[in-house]
């Protein structure tokens, strides 16, 4: 019966759930395409932790949802494709691909995620589930700027 | 800066080490996730042993590309005894969680044997990421689990 009706509340922690997984999925997926492609063993390195951690974290919210009752179903959005497609790439050079992941999220990569937080009011346990997560974006951001930087300063000072 | 066949024997070791804890702590984790009665605590319980066990997972990968073997494991009175504790129903919570927080002071400091590793990495850079983002999820996950257990004995909360 729940599952059939899960209530207004619910529906709505699944079907963010359900994006998030799609996101998280696709992006573990494009990083993995970016890693094969990579030849830069630092960024290697550090794409490999944010590949594993994009899955994982796409299992944990895939579990969740189906914890609630929920079916994974969602794709990711036309522009989180287009922007997985760049990250993909082997054509595109490592610094092209952090310096548009890095545009695109100007402030805080965990912003969509905390906002989706602050939407779950009575789940205490998706709740702490997707802050946890934060924290993991947040670190990923951290590195990517960091990985960016050591690229630019070495643009900089080569002839 | 050390020669790099150095630099290797130790990395190697190091490696494999903190390989065999973070898995040790993800089963560990994992048994308390069974017997948690707290929904907020179980919830970050959960991403927190997906990190370990993804830490456990790219350190295993890491030696297997570097040629090194992964034979370390905790010792298994250690190792039983962490299960017992953590997944007992009997101890509650706040005890399991005072002892987590009570092993360091801060974060930096449970951040600490992982970035002392990374400032002395010259040769292998790969490894070095690797270990530099695995830091921030210790420390992460040390900062939300005293928040959290700070949050319990504010006065006030039932």
């Amino acid at each position: 019966m729940l599952q059939r009706d899960p209530g207004p509340e619910r529906a709505r922690v699944i079907g963010l759930l359900d994006a998030f997984q799609a996101a998280e999925h696709a992006g573990a997926e494009a990083v993995g395409r970016w890693i094969s492609a990579c030849g830069d063993p630092r960024l290697r390195g550090g794409l490999k932790v944010i590949r594993a951690r994009d899955a994982r974290h796409a299992a944990l919210a895939e579990a969740r949802l189906r914890a609630l009752g929920g079916v994974p179903g969602a794709r990711p959005s036309r522009e989180l494709a287009a922007l997985c497609g760049v990250v993909a790439d082997p054509g595109v050079s490592d610094r092209s691909k952090l310096a548009m992941l890095l545009g695109r999220l100007p402030g805080s990569a965990e912003e969509p995620l905390v906002g989706l937080v602050r939407d779950v009011e009575s789940d205490a346990e998706t709740r702490a589930l997707l802050e946890t997560i934060v924290d993991d974006e947040r670190a990923s951001l951290r590195w990517l700027r960091h990985a960016f930087e050591e690229l630019e300063g070495e643009n900089v000072s080569s002839p | 800066m050390s020669h790099p066949d150095v630099e290797r024997e130790w990395v190697v070791r190091f490696l494999d080490d903190l390989r065999a804890a973070e898995g040790a702590a993800a089963e560990v984790l994992g048994a308390w996730i069974a017997v948690c009665r707290l929904d907020g605590l179980r919830g970050a319980l959960r991403a927190i042993a997906e990190r370990e066990a993804a830490h456990a997972e790219l350190l295993a990968d890491r030696l297997r590309e570097i040629g090194a073997p992964c034979d370390a494991s905790l010792d298994e009175r250690v190792r039983a005894g962490a299960l017992a504790r953590f997944g007992s129903r009997t101890v509650p919570d706040e005890e399991k969680l005072a002892l987590v927080v009570a092993r360091y002071p801060d974060e930096v400091s449970a951040m600490r044997p992982i970035t002392a590793i990374v400032e002395q990495l010259d040769h292998d850079v790969e490894t070095r990421e690797i270990l530099r983002l695995v830091a921030e999820g210790e420390g992460a996950t040390f900062a939300w689990l005293r928040a959290y257990h700070a949050g319990l004995e504010r006065p006030g909360r039932g």
